[in-house]
């Protein structure tokens, strides 16, 4: 059997899906921002044992790590609008922002919770005794700190975040990895475009790892 | 203006803190002594409600909380009371020495930031930390740390402030510059309540000194009476201790 890679076909490909990647991008941080915003409440409900609230906390979270990412985006885009009328008129793109949020959420908790976990317990007590909430603790002393020991996991979570995003292809949303499968269908390329949209992928991967590291070296000089 | 009667606190099966009751006035200095693992630091943390103590009352000026009857807002009230100043400093960690003294006029008294930010440098000027307002706690050495969380407790516009060993934490050269702030305050008749093993200090600057043992008040009264008169055995004990370990360090320290 004789190899032949048509390494011609893959520079013509690249910038053809590079134009593609804006839909990643859009979704990751879309995904990323909103994953963010419910995870931190999920850590903060979870750390006060908000009373009920808190074993709601547990069990979306238990829900969304406990199973796959594919069968979470299938049943919310192709098997919940039979039963909730209003969001029959949802796009696949929202659908999977919303799908892609919702399973980050759950792991972000977790670290977003174990990072203020480790922050003495003294903080606390400190904010307490000058008079402020527990809330105010939180939000003025407690999660600024928590925030820099949870940053390169976040960080981590935003990188696997990317690249979950070619799942989206599977609603039908035309990023970067459904332009691959098209490409390839149409030219019987496969080898050649997908490991066009693989080097893409891995070069935006590489890029935001030097982001987490300078942004790594910046916390840390803080304080 | 502080009654503090019958406080009991458990922790599950352990008494810590057996039927605590006394008074402290306006302006008075109260040192509280005592061998380690007495309850006096459990008692100073539940006057702030840092510990929930099991029965009894607390009443500090115009806030009073009565054990297990105690509601969220009651317990908010009791801590603008007071303030705390800590053994281990607990500085706010993410912020600078100037930060962590205006924080409380920010967040709690809704001070506007640039108003609280001069007056809490007016504050940081009476420790002698003027000039350390942008540095972070960890920039700090452990007795300029202790002052500002003297500076911090000032800030916070309680009634009294309470001081946990404010100076066990420190090394012996950072000891003196802690002391002064708080002979200082003394001298301002700032109403505090101080738990300390500095027996000279108590013997200068204090009101009241409450010797406790057990979970227990054993003894209150003056210096006076408690270090050069004191009636029970285990106060004449704990002071006869002190006074030799105060010449065996002052013996060594000429060497």
């Amino acid at each position: 059997m004789q190899i032949s890679l048509d390494v011609q076909y893959i520079a013509e490909l690249l910038p053809i899906l590079f134009k593609y990647l804006g839909v990643t991008m859009e979704m990751a941080l879309w995904g990323f921002f909103f994953a963010l915003i419910l995870a931190v409440v999920l850590a903060v409900v979870k750390v006060f044992k908000v009373p009920l609230v808190h074993h709601a906390a547990s069990l979306f979270i238990s829900f969304f790590r406990g199973t796959p990412l594919l069968v979470q985006l299938f049943l919310l885009y192709y098997g919940l609008p039979h039963y909730i009328p209003a969001l029959a008129g949802m796009d696949a793109f929202t659908a999977a922002v919303i799908g892609l949020s919702l399973h980050f959420a759950a792991y972000m908790a977790e670290s977003i919770r174990a990072a203020i976990l480790g922050i003495d317990k003294s903080q606390m007590e400190a904010c307490l005794s000058i008079g402020m909430t527990r809330l105010q603790a939180m939000y003025r002393i407690i999660l600024p700190q928590a925030s820099r020991v949870a940053t390169p996991s976040l960080m981590n979570y935003f990188i696997d975040m990317i690249k979950s995003t070619s799942l989206a292809f599977t609603l039908g949303v035309a990023e970067i990895m459904a332009k691959a499968q098209m490409e390839a269908a149409s030219s019987f390329k496969f080898f050649e475009s997908f490991l066009a949209v693989a080097l893409i992928y891995w070069a935006v991967v590489v890029f935001f790892t030097r982001i987490q590291h300078i942004i790594e070296t910046r916390l840390n000089k803080a304080y | 203006m502080i009654t503090v009667q019958n406080l009991s606190k458990n922790f599950a099966q352990n008494q810590v803190l057996k039927d605590i009751s006394f008074e402290v006035e306006v302006g008075q200095i109260v040192v509280i002594i005592g061998p380690s693992g007495t309850g006096k630091s459990t008692l100073l943390r539940c006057l702030n409600y840092l510990e929930s103590p099991t029965s009894g009352s607390i009443e500090i000026g115009t806030a009073k909380v009565d054990a297990g009857t105690a509601t969220n807002k009651q317990i908010s009230s009791l801590r603008k009371q007071s303030s705390f100043v800590f053994q281990n400093y607990s500085l706010f960690a993410n912020k600078n020495a100037l930060q962590n003294v205006a924080e409380s006029l920010i967040t709690v008294w809704k001070e506007p930031k640039n108003s609280a930010l001069a007056h809490a440098q007016t504050i940081l000027k009476q420790v002698g930390l003027a000039d350390k307002a942008d540095q972070y706690p960890s920039q700090l050495s452990g007795g300029q740390q202790q002052r500002v969380g003297i500076a911090r407790a000032m800030a916070s516009k309680g009634e009294v402030i309470l001081f946990d060993e404010p100076t066990s934490a420190l090394d012996p050269e950072w000891v003196e510059e802690v002391l002064v702030v708080m002979k200082e305050l003394a001298r301002q008749k700032q109403t505090m309540i101080v738990v300390t093993h500095e027996m000279q200090f108590a013997k200068e600057a204090a009101d009241k000194v409450i010797f406790m043992e057990g979970g227990h008040i054993v003894e209150m009264g003056t210096p006076k009476q408690i270090f050069d008169n004191p009636q029970h055995h285990r106060t004449k004990a704990f002071v006869a201790r002190a006074a030799k370990n105060a010449v065996t360090s002052f013996d060594s320290s000429m060497l």
